[in-house]
């Protein structure tokens, strides 16, 4: 691909995102009095974000195992309704334990 | 009165600068390896650099990356990439537009709409009651800095940090998801119910080689959003929006 089409690509990118970012945005200006889609758009968060968590999250590191300890950490920290940063940090330094465990029982 | 009305823009301002700002270091990461694989799959430095200015999410991204790796030829194949990984903002917009106040005219739109992002979207839709511009703009500093800075980071420094730091940066944007999901899941049953029967949908179509193989992944986030938010809406109505988005406490 040439250097004058990728730019095209990431032209034709932004143009999307932002279709898809800004003019609902635009037309939505009504409040919506339906049950059933105010019930629908309460649940899309937790339900988006769950279907994006799984299994990405597990192939996220370098071996599995270590995800598997990530994973674990955040989810005991997030229950206990530690904070963003405290969460993503501790299950970042769990991750880098892990690998470096495992790395040296490898080594023996 | 004017005074007022600009105190309470500042204090919106301020309150969404800080609400953003551990998006922003969540970001940082996670835009950092980003940029390390634009280096590594040889993107030049100032398509790394547009791409990080311009497709503000950290999947499409990768997903652009990725196609370019492949060698990928065909423009069309990068726009309907992002066509559907960006299907949920649809969802995302018309939710968070029931929370406007009147501070949201069209240019306030147009600059939310660009800067919004799940993380933005997820803490935003937990304030309690309307939601103004001021908060809204100030929210939307930390994390594109976050992305932008970790993204050139991550191209400049490709070659300085070791495998062992880059793989456990790798854990931390699914870190926060977790940190947004379980405290509601936690206060309310319905909502645990919804994010369970979305975990083993998730799971189910990653185990169907099927669809493993017929649909990206941008595509099976989509249908497995709907099917669980719509099985959450018909047996579990929600009387008004706040049943659900009682008990965040994700961002303090």
């Amino acid at each position: 691909m040439s250097e004058q089409q990728f730019l095209w690509a990431i032209l034709a990118m932004a143009g999307v995102m932002m279709l898809f970012r800004i003019v609902p945005l635009l037309f939505c200006k009504k409040k919506i009095k339906n049950q059933f889609i105010q019930s629908f758009l309460a649940y899309v968060p937790c339900a988006v974000l769950t279907s994006m968590l799984v299994p990405e999250a597990f192939n996220s590191t370098a071996n599995f195992w270590s995800a598997i300890g990530g994973v674990i950490v955040a989810a005991v920290l997030a229950y206990f309704e530690r904070s963003l940063i405290e969460v993503a940090i501790s299950s970042a330094v769990a991750v880098f334990i892990i690998e470096k465990i495992m790395n040296m029982v490898n080594f023996i | 009165m004017e005074n007022t009305a600009k105190l309470a823009n500042q204090s919106g301002f301020m309150k969404g600068l800080k609400d953003g700002l551990p998006i922003g270091l969540g970001y940082f990461p996670i835009a950092l390896a980003c940029g390390i694989m634009a280096a590594k799959v040889g993107i030049p430095f100032k398509f790394a650099e547009l791409l990080s200015l311009l497709i503000y999410s950290g999947s499409g991204q990768v997903a652009a990356q990725n196609l370019y790796a492949g060698m990928e030829s065909s423009i069309l194949m990068y726009a309907l990439t992002i066509f559907v990984m960006n299907c949920r903002y649809i969802l995302f917009s018309v939710s968070i537009a029931q929370k406007f106040d009147k501070s949201m005219g069209v240019l306030q739109r147009i600059i939310f709409g660009f800067f919004n992002t799940d993380e933005i979207y997820v803490v935003a839709m937990k304030q309690q009651g309307e939601l103004g511009a001021p908060y809204l703009f100030g929210i939307a500093v930390c994390p594109y800095l976050g992305f932008l800075i970790g993204n050139t980071a991550g191209v400049i420094f490709t070659n300085f940090l070791p495998k062992s730091i880059i793989s456990a940066l790798g854990i931390m944007i699914y870190a926060m998801f977790i940190a947004l999901i379980i405290p509601p899941a936690k206060h309310s049953k319905p909502v645990a119910i919804v994010t369970l029967i979305a975990l083993c949908m998730s799971f189910l179509m990653e185990c169907i080689p099927a669809i493993k193989s017929n649909l990206g992944p941008g595509i099976t986030i989509i249908i497995c959003a709907v099917v669980t938010a719509t099985i959450g809406a018909i047996v579990f109505p929600v009387k008004q929006e706040a049943d659900v988005d009682e008990g965040g406490t994700v961002n303090e």
